[in-house]
């Protein structure tokens, strides 16, 4: 069980051996596509602030709104001043950080480095002489403004470039994403696949092991079952075997003095035995198919009339000293069943009355029709059964305390029982302590068209039920 | 509206050395619930609570250090309520903020970077800066359009 145990774990993990692959592939691809999807985001932001066209043109606007302001008829100092200085920041921000990379890149920053100078040389905080500085610093306007215009054309180009190289990276990008979520989705549906597929193989090991299982405990109760029956069974058989020895053993003491009248009370007590012996191995090949589900039987309609007399005259021959008395209501009385099974049930029943029951008083047997169904009643004058004892009495093995229950095999009334269920009827007991016991065997009644006769006689239809 | 001439603000700007000067007015502050508006000094501003952020900007090299003003302490201290400022630069440049990014981050209106007055020739004198190193949602091309330089007028409203 341990060894089995352990190989079955050692499957379950290589079970999973294939999920390794596909995982890894599942999750590279998405952490593939996540990577690139950050990257473009990250890029995106990166290029929406960069607004280097808008720097330039607002720089080239300053520039204009000085020379304007410096070519003024009516000069204002302090508007020219201003209007410096803003041109100034403008020019220093194009001159700083990113700004200044950029037009490194694009080889304009030296140019622009002189533009500042340029302009610088012309402060109007450093320089007294206004009116000539001013018409310096709208000479130089205007010669910047073209400068500076082709720098921003240049600067609208490039951005324009790269916005189309940066278009087709997240073009490819994009198809890479597609691709590796595609290949991730693929992963995900083999995991699933494989899971499932595991998954049924794991309930169907288990199921197959709770099988086994069941089956084992079902052996281990059926062997039990055999021993008990083996020991009861084997102690019946005894009884009968010594019968038939002792008969034996007197007639040959006897030797030549045997009379006709002594082999003719020996041959009864023997067939009496033997009788014995064949309907034990009748009710014990009866248990052992059953239990098997190997019991084999014809269900049609049956006469019942005609079979409880059939019944009732081999029991008179066995009982040659005992009353039994049959009635039988009016109609047809068919029952739904196997002709041998209720035999085997009523002479069961009858059997049971003769030897719990004074060997003076007479045993009933009633036929008759209740509702749907078709009972067969057998009464006994009997002591009665205890209150105590009715519940166990159908079970196997049990046996009462009445004195003649000493030799039973306590299997009698239980295979009664199970072959009336079998035959989808049931036994029914009444019991009055003192007055006797009633056994009614309860079948299913059948329609009158077709009967035993017929069925033997015809090759019509038949029911044949295994287990 | 009413804004003083841009003008107003460079009036200072004429006579170089800005630390000297500090008695003229930078700053316009107004609201659509007064009709008065309010002109500020640099010592005015000076005069405020001044804090120091270190951040990255999207236009210079580096980590440099701003000082400056709170931009809430700066309403609170003139009563200026609402929903939105409209911040105005020399340039005209001129863009509307949520009152809100005020009281959510320490937005200041930085007057000296890494130690040095800001200059009208460069982003000075006022430059609104956003602790954008402390958030990364700040970090976002519609915050970096609202950090105004050449700050000359506030409008509430």
């Amino acid at each position: 069980m341990i060894r089995g145990g352990h190989q079955h774990g050692f499957r379950g993990w290589a079970r999973y051996a294939p999920f390794v692959p596909i995982l890894l592939l599942f999750l590279g691809s998405l952490t593939f596509a996540l990577t690139k999807s950050s990257q473009l985001e990250r890029d995106m932001r990166i290029a929406v602030t960069q607004n280097m066209l808008w720097v330039v043109t607002q720089t080239q606007r300053e520039i204009l709104e000085l020379t304007l302001a410096a070519s003024l008829i009516e000069q204002d100092a302090a508007l020219i001043t201003q209007r410096f200085d803003l041109t100034l920041s403008r020019l220093n921000l194009l001159l700083q950080g990113p700004q200044a990379r950029y037009l490194e890149d694009l080889g304009h920053l030296d140019e622009v480095r002189a533009i500042a100078a340029a302009l610088i040389a012309l402060d109007p905080v450093e320089n007294a002489d206004h009116e000539g500085l001013h018409a310096a610093l709208s000479a130089l306007g205007q010669e910047l403004n073209p400068r500076i215009n082709r720098i921003a054309n240049e600067v609208m180009m490039a951005d324009w470039a790269k916005a189309a190289a940066r278009l087709d990276d997240y073009r490819a990008t994009q198809r890479l994403i597609i691709l590796a979520v595609a290949l991730a989705m693929l992963a995900a549906l083999a995991i699933s696949w494989l899971l499932l597929r595991n998954q049924r193989q794991l309930h169907h090991a288990e199921l197959e092991q709770l099988r086994a299982a069941n089956l084992l405990e079902q052996e281990r109760d059926i062997s039990a079952m055999y021993r008990d029956f083996a020991a009861i069974v084997s102690h019946q058989i005894r009884t009968p075997l010594s019968l038939i020895d002792s008969a034996m053993h007197r007639l040959s003491r006897k030797g030549a003095a045997v009379t006709a009248q002594d082999v003719q009370e020996r041959r009864l007590i023997v067939g009496d035995a033997v009788g014995r012996l064949t309907r034990l191995v009748d009710t014990v090949l009866l248990l052992a198919k059953l239990d098997n589900a190997q019991l084999q039987a014809r269900f049609v309609p049956l006469a019942m009339g005609d079979l409880v007399q059939g019944i009732v005259a081999e029991a008179r021959l066995r009982h040659p000293g005992r009353v039994l008395q049959v009635s039988c209501a009016e109609g047809p009385l068919l029952a739904r069943g196997d002709a041998h099974l209720i035999g085997h049930v009523i002479d069961n029943l009858l059997s049971n009355a003769l030897k719990y029951s004074p060997a003076d008083s007479p045993v009933e047997l009633r036929v008759f029709p209740q509702g749907q169904s078709l009972c067969c009643a057998v009464t006994d004058r009997g002591a009665g059964i205890p209150e105590s004892d009715r519940p166990h009495l159908f079970d196997r093995y049990f046996r009462g305390n009445a004195p003649e229950a000493g030799d039973g095999t306590g299997l009698g009334l239980a295979l009664a029982r199970e072959l009336a269920e079998f035959q989808s009827g049931r036994i029914i007991l009444e019991s009055w302590q003192g007055k006797g016991s009633v056994f009614t065997l309860w079948l299913p009644a059948a329609r009158a068209e077709r009967t035993l006769a017929d069925t033997r006689d015809s090759a019509g239809p038949q029911e044949r039920l295994h287990g | 509206m009413k804004y003083i001439s841009p003008i107003a603000g460079a009036v200072a700007l004429l006579i170089p050395g800005l630390e000297a000067h500090a008695e003229m007015p930078i700053l316009t502050l107004s609201s659509a619930q007064h009709s008065t508006e309010i002109t500020l000094t640099r010592d005015a501003l000076k005069a405020l609570p001044q804090h120091r952020l270190r951040t990255s900007t999207t236009v210079t090299d580096g980590r440099p250090v701003f000082e400056g003003f709170l931009m809430r302490d700066l309403l609170e201290t003139h009563g200026l309520v609402g929903e939105t400022v409209i911040a105005r630069a020399l340039n005209d440049y001129q863009i509307e903020i949520p009152l809100t990014d005020f009281e959510e981050f320490d937005v200041i209106g930085a007057l000296y970077m890494d130690g040095e007055a800001l200059s009208p020739r460069d982003k000075g004198p006022i430059w609104i800066v956003y602790p954008r190193e402390d958030h990364r949602e700040l970090q976002d091309i519609r915050y970096d359009t609202r950090w105004v330089w050449q700050l000359v007028s506030l409008h509430v409203e």
